[in-house]
């Protein structure tokens, strides 16, 4: 064994992931090689190869295509967040586009018979829940692995999305559905918004650093929480400054960051989260110290179930109509999965974050958009969603063998 | 009878927890016949003998795991009954099971706290489960527990419990089992998987326990082990007692026999 480096290579991998922010590395860099490639690569080579050409368009990073690139990423990435919860746990959930297409459906068909929209929003995200807590229930108590589970709940949601939708088809108008994407916070308030959260971020690290002194233990080196906060600050700046300058931050991306931050929240700084972390490590563990695996299992499928008919909402508003292909029957499913793992999230359980899931939605819509930009076909979308999903799954092989192997 | 009850004598310590007469049926296997066990506290107890005897299952009775079909147990001579886990655990019975039951993805703090997370105070308005952690008062106690168990080599509790070696993991099993209430603890074959330097880190970590004053129960087949680290010698052989040796008046040899064939007429050493 004298492959030193090759070893410290998956070693020093390992070790990345391991920390709280290096899980956000791998999903950066890619996001960061796919916009260069398509942001600034591909232009570059179309401006040499045309000498028609007078001047390089950059149309990928152009702020109008990130703000659709956004809004395309949304679905995905509201799916994605509900599906790492279950990820976390060591279970998958097949039917949450399914679920998200019954949820939309049932949503067109309820305003158009004249039901207000937030109340049709609110029964759409309880069937949500209990659509996913049904399942869960047959995992949990019943014991069906929730691959099988969640089959027959992607088959039997599909048909019951075309029951309610005949045709296939169905415009939604409802002013308030229609008001998530296209409400558009003033520019002031986004940049309110943005040093809100940073100045927050800020404070909470300094605080946390604070208590950690006074308590006497180990505490990061203050350069590092202020790379953290620069880099934060830099993001969200960055971010809001691109969508001011197209039209400005939309309600939509802001409600999805506001769940994402919930949900985050929810799943590391709880006792619930740190109980769905102990099930997806060691199931046995947590039985023994006591937590009630099967009500945590019931629960996390709940959760998808609501993140499903939130992304349902989202895509009814968005399209500002439901279709079958838009949901159930299209690539919605895969594609959220795919973000999911390709954020890092374990496909073994028990390691992962929403936020990277977040990430790796806006990966899946980069590489959707940038081939779409550059004229790719259908065919080819596949095969590089397909190559870049591989990608991701190896390295977390990889870095999880590095770390059970003693 | 050849499962001759013998009573424990006049040099014992009093014991913490005393069981006596446990019977243990599964199905049509008699897997317990009337034992009697005791421990003190601050005393390690060994429990040997050969596979079959009855050592995992009497430590399941003790546990909660497995309710007693007969037998009663006494804590400081008073009568309790142990018929759940945490009837177990609140009386200060814990035990360390073989194959540890740590979570790897979560660190060390998180570990040492599963179960029973230490929660921000204010946040009333929250169900129980959704109240924020308070992870700096997690950490702290992890600190406090391994810093008490002297668990030498373990960097920091933020560690991932993944990463570290066998001993480790085995001491923060047997820290997290002890906790804040642990009296009494039961360890299954602590050392049976590894190696010298490891095994060393974990007797010391069970030197530590008695010198906390807990009661330490250790199973084990290693003799090397059992003779550096406990009091007494407790073997069982077909599911009933076969005798109660004090450790410095017995021999391996006389150990191995006893798990083997039973009792000697001519032992006239045993407690």
């Amino acid at each position: 064994m004298q492959s030193e480096p090759k070893i410290s290579f998956v070693d020093r991998l390992r070790i990345l992931r391991e920390t709280r922010f290096g899980a956000f590395v791998p999903v950066l860099l890619a996001l960061a090689a796919i916009w260069t490639y398509f942001g600034i690569a591909l232009p570059f080579w179309d401006y040499i190869g045309d000498p028609a050409a007078e001047n390089i368009r950059f149309i990928f990073l152009s702020p109008r295509n990130i703000y659709n690139l956004f809004m395309q990423s949304a679905v995905i990435a509201t799916l994605a967040v509900g599906i790492t919860v279950v990820l976390l746990l060591g279970d998958i959930d097949l039917s949450a586009a399914a679920t998200a297409g019954v949820c939309a459906a049932l949503l067109g068909v309820l305003v158009l018979s004249g039901v207000p929209g937030w109340t049709a929003c609110l029964v759409v995200m309880g069937v949500g829940m209990i659509m996913g807590a049904t399942q869960g229930v047959l995992v949990a108590y019943v014991g069906i692995p929730s691959f099988v589970v969640t089959l027959a709940g992607l088959l039997g949601f599909q048909g019951l999305m075309q029951k309610i939708l005949p045709t296939g088809n169905l415009n939604v108008s409802d002013p308030f559905v229609r008001g998530f994407a296209r409400v558009l916070l003033p520019d002031a308030a986004g940049w309110a918004l943005a040093a809100t959260c940073v100045l927050v971020f800020a404070f909470l690290n300094i605080r946390k650093q604070n208590y950690r002194h006074k308590k006497g233990l180990e505490v990061e080196k203050s350069i590092a929480i202020w790379a953290q906060v620069a880099f934060f600050g830099v993001l969200m700046f960055a971010t809001v400054a691109t969508l001011n300058s197209y039209r400005s931050v939309p309600l939509l991306i802001v409600l999805l960051m506001t769940i994402t931050a919930l949900v985050g929240w929810v799943t590391t700084s709880t006792p619930y989260g740190r109980s769905i972390f102990a099930v997806g490590g060691n199931q046995e563990s947590a039985r023994r110290v006591g937590m009630n695996v099967k009500r945590i299992r019931v629960s996390a499928f709940a959760i998808v179930g609501l993140m499903a008919a939130i992304g349902g909402i989202f895509g009814a508003s968005r399209f500002g109509s439901v279709s079958y292909t838009a949901f159930a029957g299209g690539s919605l499913l895969l594609e959220s999965i795919g973000a999911a793992v390709i954020g890092g999230t374990s496909l073994f359980g028990g390691r992962g974050s929403v936020w990277n899931a977040i990430l790796g939605a806006l990966v899946i819509g980069s590489l959707g958009n940038g081939l779409d930009l550059s004229g790719a076909s259908a065919a080819d979308k596949l095969m590089f969603s397909g190559a870049i999903l591989l990608l991701a799954v190896a390295i977390d092989a990889i870095s999880r063998s590095g770390s059970s192997s003693q | 009878m050849s499962l001759s009850k013998k009573p424990v004598g006049r040099q014992a310590p009093p014991p913490h927890l005393r069981v006596s007469g446990i019977q243990k049926r599964f199905g049509g296997v008699h897997a317990l016949r009337g034992v009697d066990f005791e421990v003190a506290r601050g005393e390690v107890m060994a429990l040997v003998g050969d596979n079959g005897a009855g050592k995992s299952t009497l430590m399941k009775v003790i546990a909660g795991a497995h309710p007693a079909s007969d037998g009663q147990f006494f804590i400081e001579e008073k009568p309790v009954s142990v018929n759940s886990p945490s009837d177990a655990s609140d009386l200060g019975i814990q035990i360390v099971y073989q194959d540890l039951a740590l979570c790897e993805n979560l660190d060390v703090a998180a570990n040492l706290s599963l179960g029973k997370e230490p929660i921000k105070s204010g946040w009333k308005f929250l169900p129980k489960l959704l109240r924020p952690l308070d992870d700096l008062e997690m950490e702290f106690k992890a600190r406090e527990a391994i810093d008490k168990l002297q668990v030498k080599t373990l960097q920091s509790v933020q560690a991932k419990v993944g990463g570290l070696s066998g001993g480790q993991r085995q001491a923060i099993a047997i820290a997290r089992a002890v906790g804040a209430e642990g009296t009494v603890v039961m360890l299954d074959e602590p050392t049976a998987a590894l190696g010298v330097a490891q095994t060393r880190q974990v007797l010391d970590v069970v030197k530590r326990l008695r010198d906390t004053n807990h009661a330490v129960i250790y199973i084990s087949h290693n003799m090397r082990d059992i003779f550096e680290v406990s009091d007494r010698i407790c073997v069982l052989r077909h599911g009933g007692n076969v005798a109660t040796w004090r450790t410095e008046d017995t021999t391996p040899d006389e150990i191995v026999i006893a798990m083997t064939r039973g009792l000697d007429d001519e032992a006239t050493n045993a407690v």
